[in-house]
């Protein structure tokens, strides 16, 4: 088992490699000279001279491979190097990170333990009140695009409602972080678990009727044990694995539309960042979200390997 | 034996009682009702936006005496920041919102198709390589690597949004004909059409594809509600298509101020029902399919 | 007979499933009496019902089934008192009640030894649960009771197979680890539905020895569901024949054999190959298809298929007669026998 751990950790490290090579030839290939973005137009026509040593200084003048590998370099030291607006790439993620982590992170749980939790009781009760109501939130959560979701949300709850306020992480003079943190997180947090609990519920809930259906359900039953033991223990232990591999799947989902929702909500993390990167074409800063976005994709995969292992004796004794 | 007769002779099973089949199978899915629901929505929000963008609706001249204007008898669907009529752009807005859901549904789930094909029938060395690159696709979020190629390309056209999302948008289907194949590959049929000599290409797409075709159709329609929503995501960031061509998603843009959404209800509410409506119609008509072409639960 | 030597009596049973708001009945007032320390065979063509009566019986069916019964009674043998438990009258399918008596008084066997066993969990672990949960013994202790029926169902070397995953363990060992689950909490009663089918061969000869000689030695009651009819030969002591949800026929096993009354019976036993039985004897097929038990007419359900069928056949019920001491068949050509429900 460790040695199938340690051979998957560094299966991962080419493909990390290879990832930010694309990336890196991928974002030269768009011709932005970094250059025209550090001095103004001006100054560049009245300073060649100078303008060239700075191009030298910066290596810019290096072949790309070289420039590649340097930077490959400064991104293992910690050093993500300079926005074009001059700012610390290294700490502006630590300040941002964070606040993605924490948007995403949190519905992640939330949204794993709503829909396995209501997806195990439709299961359970099928046909009954709470299957028949998850099914149509399901429906509804599914076909609602996430930002006009988050829309409604803010239109009702910030707006009409006031309850919250539209968007940001921090108010300037919030009196208990905690408090504050709480009010920014909650309709964004919101916004992704709904649909998140969508997919969850209705795979949760299909993967555990196909077991409750099965032979060892019924060898489980003719033991005299009690039913929550036989829907938990022989029956939601076997929806588990596939249950989450879903929810580690859904992570990129996930970051994809806390990308979208950081833009409606002007919630300041990654994928604000990101997006107003893109749209600016801060390049450096764009390769260094891809970037991040898939390192975490690749840990996803990796963990869903090793769930797979750990849950399953087939998998877990084979290696 | 001609591999022809071959054929017929394996198929024959299935044509005898194929007629009754489908009869039943059409019953089964004319009695699910959401499933006729979705479809009959389908197919009105489809030729409606298709005959409004014939009939020429005007989507682009605005009307400068009433900008934001609410819905009236003049705009039924108001107008939007700029004075331009809601209700044209929502039907034009759809003809392209539903161009991509279908174009770079199909496109991909063919691409999947294919390259699903190869890598499980022949596996081996080009299978390895197919699965590495699939799965470095899969490793970025596919809407940040849409917003990585837009940033690559650097030039927001409809033309490019439909090339990226095929190329990103493949994989699935993959995955789902890949291991079809690798299952079915094994199976006695497979290894007599083989021993009587039919070409790879014919066993592959003549014999192993019908197995597999109704996930695959199945995963197709759910796929264009998929794109619709990736578009409109795209659009709202403001890295979709460009403004001049309307889309379901581009339309909401606005919604990115908060003026818009509070003053402004009509700007947002309208394409974004059209999206949910449309959207919801294709999922059922997708469960639709899923319960009638699926044996398993037969 | 009394109470003491009939361990399970069924009255009147019947089944029926919803499915697509139509209902379907699937057992029609099927009755019996199993003796105990005897084994019982339930023979009949796939879809005949006789599953679906042992998991009536033992309630293991959904929520789409319909089950009533005048009487499903069995009989615990507690020293030398008995004590009656009408499983008929119990409300709820995985209550208190029925869960009391799964384990320890009934127990069940199931076809497919493969998908019977729980994938995630050890062997050990699944047989000792029965165990854990009726009675107050430890898990060490419990342990040790698992190595002893593993050795005594001739599970080699216990010690380390019980630590073992069931996809390590082969067909036939895996269907001796569902039996030691049947048997553990030391039952009275085991229904084995078709035991031995996902078996090859050599492998059910074994198993089949196995509960011969659990039936025997021990005195536990059999009920064996089963369309292999050299295994009926060998194994029962009573045999009820079933066809479209009805008991066609029911009596000793020499009754059968030898003085095969119902048409159907005749039928089935013509058509499968039984060794030691008439050298000459030519293998026959039944005519006609099963009908679906959807859109069944009255009379006999075997009426269509049936060579010495006749123009009473097709009309209303068919009462079965008694035709020598607990020899009952369900036809009208035996209704100059007195009539038994």
């Amino acid at each position: 088992m460790f040695k199938y751990i340690v051979k998957k950790i560094l299966m991962m490290i080419p493909m990390l490699v290879l990832i930010s090579m694309i990336v890196f030839f991928g974002l030269q290939l768009t011709g932005i000279d970094p250059i025209n973005f550090m001095v103004s137009p001006e100054v560049l026509s009245a300073n060649k001279d100078n303008v060239d040593a700075l191009r030298e200084s910066l290596g810019l003048n290096d072949p790309v491979i070289v420039q590649y590998f340097r930077w490959l370099g400064n991104c293992l030291k910690g050093d993500f190097g300079y926005s074009f607006d001059g700012a610390s790439i290294s700490s502006i993620l630590a300040v941002r990170m964070p606040y993605t982590l924490e948007l995403a992170g949190y519905s992640l749980v939330l949204s794993a333990i709503l829909g396995i939790g209501i997806g195990i009781l439709s299961a359970i009760r099928q046909n009954g009140v709470i299957d028949y109501v998850g099914r149509v939130l399901a429906v509804l959560g599914q076909a609602v695009p996430q930002f006009l979701l988050g829309i409604v949300l803010i239109q009702i709850f910030a707006i009409k409602l006031g309850w919250f306020p539209s968007g940001n992480r921090v108010s300037p003079d919030a009196a208990s972080p905690f408090i504050d943190a709480v009010q920014h997180l909650f309709l964004p947090v919101l916004t992704l678990t709904i649909g998140m609990v969508a997919v969850l519920m209705r795979y949760t809930r299909n993967t555990m009727l196909d077991i409750l259906n099965s032979d060892y359900i019924k060898t489980a039953r003719s033991k005299g044990i009690p039913e929550w033991k036989v829907y938990l223990k022989h029956g939601f232990r076997n929806a588990m694995k596939p249950v989450l591999v879903i929810v580690v799947f859904r992570i990129p989902m996930l970051i994809g539309g806390s990308v979208v929702i950081e833009s409606v909500f002007s919630y300041p993390g990654i994928g604000l960042t990101m997006t107003n990167a893109i749209v600016s074409g801060d390049y450096p800063v764009v390769l260094v979200t891809t970037l991040i976005v898939a390192a975490v994709m690749l840990v996803c995969s990796f963990m869903i390997d090793v769930f797979n292992a750990l849950l399953d004796p087939r998998v877990r004794l084979s290696e | 034996m001609s591999s022809n007769a071959l054929k017929s002779g394996l198929q024959a099973g299935n044509k005898n009682g194929s007629t009754s089949l489908l009869k039943k199978k059409l019953r089964k899915f004319l009695n699910n009702k959401l499933a006729l629901f979705g479809l009959v929505v389908v197919i009105i929000m489809t030729l409606g936006c298709v005959i409004g963008a014939i009939a020429g609706v005007d989507f682009k001249t605005p009307d400068i005496k009433n900008l934001k204007s609410a819905p009236s008898s003049l705009h039924i669907f108001g107008t939007d920041t700029i004075g331009r009529d809601l209700f044209s752009r929502v039907i034009y807005g759809g003809c392209f919102s539903i161009f991509i859901g279908v174009f770079c549904s199909v496109m991909s789930s063919i691409i999947g198709t294919v390259l699903g094909a190869i890598s499980g029938y022949f596996g081996g060395k080009i299978d390895k390589f197919i699965i590495r690159i699939s799965e470095i696709f899969q490793a970025f979020p596919q809407l940040v690597l849409v917003m990585m190629i837009v940033a690559i390309v650097g030039e927001r056209g409809l033309k490019n949004l439909l090339v990226i999302f095929v190329i990103t948008g493949w994989m699935t289907t993959y995955r789902m004909v890949r291991n079809e194949f690798l299952s079915v590959k094994g199976e006695t049929y497979v290894k007599v059409s083989e021993a009587f000599g039919m070409s790879k290409s014919r066993i592959m797409f003549g014999q192993i594809l019908p197995n597999v075709m109704s996930p695959i159709i199945v995963s197709t329609t759910t796929n264009v509600a998929f794109f619709i929503l990736q578009e409109a995501a795209l659009s709202f960031i403001g890295l979709g298509v460009a403004d001049s061509t309307p889309t379901w998603g581009n339309i909401l843009n606005a919604a990115k101020s908060v003026s818009v959404v509070t003053n402004q209800w009509w700007i947002w509410v309208f394409p974004g029902l059209a999206i949910t409506l449309f959207v919801l119609a294709i999922n059922f008509l997708g469960d639709g399919l899923r319960d009638v072409l699926d044996a398993k639960q037969q | 007979m009394e109470n003491k030597d009939i361990i399970l009596d069924v009255k009147n049973l019947n089944t029926s499933f919803i499915s697509d708001q139509k209902k379907v009945d699937i057992v029609k007032s099927v009755s019996f009496q199993l003796k105990r320390g005897t084994t019982l065979a339930v023979v009949g063509e796939s879809g005949c019902g006789k599953s679906v009566t042992m998991n009536s019986i033992m309630r293991f069916l959904g929520n789409n089934a319909q089950i009533t019964s005048d009487k499903i009674q069995y009989n615990a043998l507690q020293g030398e008192k008995v004590v009656e438990y009408q499983i008929g009258a119990i409300k709820k399918a995985n209550g208190p009640e029925m869960r009391a008596l799964r384990g320890p008084e009934l127990s069940m066997i199931f076809q497919d030894p493969m998908s019977s066993l729980n994938p995630v969990y050890k062997v050990g672990d699944q047989v000792a649960e029965g165990l854990l949960q009726h009675t107050k013994l430890s898990k060490k202790e419990a342990r040790q009771k698992v190595l002893e029926l593993f050795r005594k169902l001739g599970i080699p070397d216990p010690e380390s197979r019980i630590d073992c995953y069931p996809h390590q363990f082969s067909g036939g060992m895996k269907q001796r680890v569902v039996i030691a689950i049947a048997m553990i909490c030391n039952p009275e009663l085991i229904i084995c539905d078709e035991p031995t089918t996902a078996l090859d061969v050599t492998i059910q000869a074994q198993i089949m020895e196995l509960l011969k000689g659990l039936q025997v030695n021990e005195g536990k009651s059999i009920i064996l569901i089963t369309h292999n009819m050299g295994l009926v030969a060998e194994m029962a002591d009573e045999i009820c024949v079933m066809y479209m949800g009805r008991v066609v026929e029911f009596g000793s096993l020499e009754d059968l054999f030898d003085r095969t009354a119902h048409p159907y019976t005749k039928a089935l036993l013509r058509s499968v190959p039984v060794l030691g039985l008439a050298d000459d004897q030519q293998l026959e097929t039944i005519p006609g298809i099963t009908p679906n038990p959807a859109d069944l007419k009255e009379g006999c359900e075997f009426a269509n298929r049936c060579p010495d069928c006749s123009e009473e056949c097709r009309k209303g019920k068919i009462p079965a007669f008694e035709i020598s001491k607990g020899h009952r068949v369900r036809c009208l050509q035996y209704s100059n026998f007195p009539e038994v429900d």
